[in-house]
């Protein structure tokens, strides 16, 4: 028993130097902000070299559980951010852990998606976290899986999500119209009511993401003229999102403002309001005016 | 949450909004004694109004056969056990609705089908238990009987998916108390497809929104009434304007058969919504089963819709089912004759108390022919 305990005794601080020996660089602290790296040209994929060398902010998610419908089911942890400008567009690529993949939309089916957020105005006191409020707008990126698949090339058919359905007939594909030809269209679109009052939720789509504002929960609208990009990826984790905006004017003059982050996890059947998501979370060019 | 009144279970209830009532309320109500679940009205809806991509399971009108059958699968029996067992203390509900039944973090106690649970809209049709003897394994702990039940829309009072849409892309019309979704609003969240009761708003996976009935409102507009309804050959269904029941008049048909007659009743008003389709029950059918779904007036109903032969009124008011394309507002018998009339009192159609019989002979002496009813 004694001579056991010696052996510890001695172990102790040869393991100890050994440890020390070993010791592998200090990760860097983790990130206050979300820093703006600079840059000579986006990397728009989500998979380009460039982004490796990019400061990465870890933010941890919370469930949306102040309004009506609640998420009172945690599910994604944190998100992983980088973000980088080249003067007059910045770019984040979000990262998380997502075990699977949820792109093919049905009546039941919830997609994966995210989003970034940020005041309009950039002020001393930021509008609340949920959404903006009345007459203190923000702006919103948002990305979602389905839109990146059919961006992707997948169609936009029924059998296209169920491959075995049968359709006996659409109306506006009847043998006596010219498929692609103007009447055609009209009708078929006239068939699609959300694409015939123009809500650009019912395509026909182009990109995988969409500009929106929003003045408080329940009031998110289209930008008309939004020109966003986005690029998203599956990964062995889970999802990397590129998300492309302009650079606010007023950021280029501060240096600093607040960004948040919002995920979805389709598995989970979260949608609208039941999300996880970010406080605000301070942003900074890292190249200051 | 607000405080709002439904007459359908005597008492206020939690509502999301407080109450606001339309100017007028579209309203049917649709004779289950007289549906012969031909599908008619079905088809007529189907190719009206359904027809595009990602429309295609949806049936906003749809017949199933109850008690088994039911479209999306278990919509009624889902909720109802999900609500668990209340009660009715006498004409007043002392049980919880669905709003007040509502779990943290929702305004509505509602569930939301599978994909597949669209996927059997036939499911149960014409099954009843009275052929045991002849083989049928099926068993269950009532008579042997079945009915058909039409459902749309109920374009309620108090709508669920109104109250549930976090966006507001829900409205009711102020003119008429038709629930449509904006479908320039709505970014497909589905949650009024989880609060609806009745599962009658669908999302359309190809353009991210979600869609309901419409009450065919371009009609409604010009005084027709909806599609599924001229359309059906049971003649069982008549559409037109329900007043609440401070307000009824013995010449609004509508408000003669639900208010005065009590013939027609809401299905499932314990769930507070207080649907405007209304329902004259099967005779045939069980109270207890009945009564469930209609709540307590079945057996006063059934008892005065069995007297029909003898009550000129109602059974006057009846035979106008069917017998015009226009909504009636109002309606008047005159002896052997009952009148639908328009707003103004101008008479839409005339129709007899009871139809005339007329029998041909067999055989035409005079050009010495065998008649056949063959077209």
């Amino acid at each position: 028993m004694r001579r056991r305990l010696k052996s510890a005794v001695v172990a102790v601080p040869v393991a100890f130097v050994l440890a020390s020996g070993c010791q592998k660089a200090a990760p860097p602290p983790p990130l206050a902000s979300v820093v703006v790296a600079s840059c000579a040209a986006i990397p728009a994929a989500p998979g380009d070299p460039a982004w490796d060398a990019v400061p990465e902010y870890v933010a941890v998610l919370i469930a949306q559980d102040l309004v009506e419908p609640r998420l009172l089911r945690l599910s994604t942890p944190e998100i992983r951010v980088r973000a980088v400008s080249d003067g007059s567009r910045m770019a984040f690529r979000l990262a998380w852990t997502d075990d699977t993949r949820d792109d093919l939309p049905g009546p039941a089916e919830f997609v994966d998606a995210c989003a970034v957020q940020m005041p309009r105005v950039i002020e001393a006191t930021v509008p609340a976290p949920q959404m903006g409020e009345t007459g203190r707008p923000v702006d919103i990126v948002f990305w979602n899986a389905a839109w990146q698949a059919t961006v992707d090339g997948r169609g936009d058919s029924i059998r296209d999500i169920h491959p075995y359905a049968a359709v006996d007939h659409y109306p506006f594909e009847a043998a006596s119209l010219q498929p692609g030809s103007a009447p055609q269209q009209e009708m078929a679109t006239r068939y699609a009511p959300a694409r015939a009052v123009g809500n650009t939720m019912a395509g026909p789509r182009q990109s995988p993401v969409q500009d929106l504002s929003a003045e408080g929960p329940g009031t998110l609208s289209p930008v008309p003229d939004g020109h966003s990009t986005g690029a998203g990826r599956r990964t062995e984790a889970g999802w990397s999102v590129v998300i492309v905006r302009d650079l606010p004017q007023a950021l280029t003059s501060q240096g600093d403002s607040q960004v948040a982050f919002a995920v979805w996890e389709g598995g989970h059947e979260e949608v609208g309001a039941r999300k996880m998501r970010t406080a605000w979370i301070p942003l900074k060019l890292e190249v200051k005016p | 949450m607000a405080l709002a009144y439904n007459w359908q279970i005597g008492r206020s209830m939690s509502y999301w909004y407080p109450e606001n009532r339309p100017k007028r309320q579209f309203a049917a109500v649709f004779d289950i004694n007289k549906c012969i679940a031909c599908q008619t009205c079905t088809l007529a809806c189907k190719t009206t109004w359904t027809s595009g991509k990602g429309q295609e399971y949806m049936l906003w009108n749809n017949v199933e056969s109850k008690p088994f059958g039911c479209y999306p699968l278990a919509w009624d029996l889902n909720l109802l056990q999900q609500l668990g067992a209340q009660q009715w203390r006498g004409k007043e509900y002392a049980g919880r609705t669905i709003f007040e039944a509502a779990e943290a973090g929702e305004r509505v106690l509602g569930w939301r089908p599978a994909d597949l649970d669209y996927a059997y809209p036939n499911v149960g049709e014409d099954d009843c238990t009275g052929r045991v003897d002849r083989g049928a394994a099926l068993r269950a702990p009532h008579l042997n009987w079945f009915f058909y039940l039409a459902r749309i829309c109920n374009h309620c009072t108090y709508p669920a998916c109104l109250a549930s849409c976090p966006r507001g892309s829900i409205y009711k019309r102020p003119e008429d108390g038709i629930v449509l979704v904006d479908q320039s609003r709505c970014r497909g969240y589905r949650e009024c497809v989880k609060a609806c009761p009745y599962k009658k708003v669908f999302y359309n996976a190809l353009t991210g929104t979600s869609e309901k009935c419409i009450a065919c409102f371009p009609k409604i507009e010009q005084g027709l009434q909806p599609q599924c309804f001229v359309n059906c050959i049971g003649k069982i269904r008549l559409a037109g304007w329900l007043s609440p029941p401070e307000r009824a008049r013995a010449d609004n048909p509508l408000d003669y058969l639900v208010h005065i007659r009590k013939v027609a009743l809401p299905l499932l008003p314990q769930l507070g919504l207080e649907p405007n389709v209304y329902y004259i029950p099967p005779v045939h059918a069980p109270d207890e089963f009945l009564s469930q779904l209609f709540g307590p007036g079945v057996p006063a109903a059934i008892c005065t819709y069995r007297k029909g032969p003898d009550d000129p009124d109602l059974a006057g008011l009846l035979g106008l089912f069917g017998s015009t394309d226009r909504v009636v507002p109002r309606w008047r018998r005159e002896d052997d004759w009952v009148a639908a009339l328009d707003e103004d009192g101008s008479q839409i159609v005339r129709v007899p108390l009871k139809e005339p019989v007329y029998i041909r002979e067999a055989f035409d002496a005079q050009h010495q022919v065998t008649r056949t009813n063959c077209p």
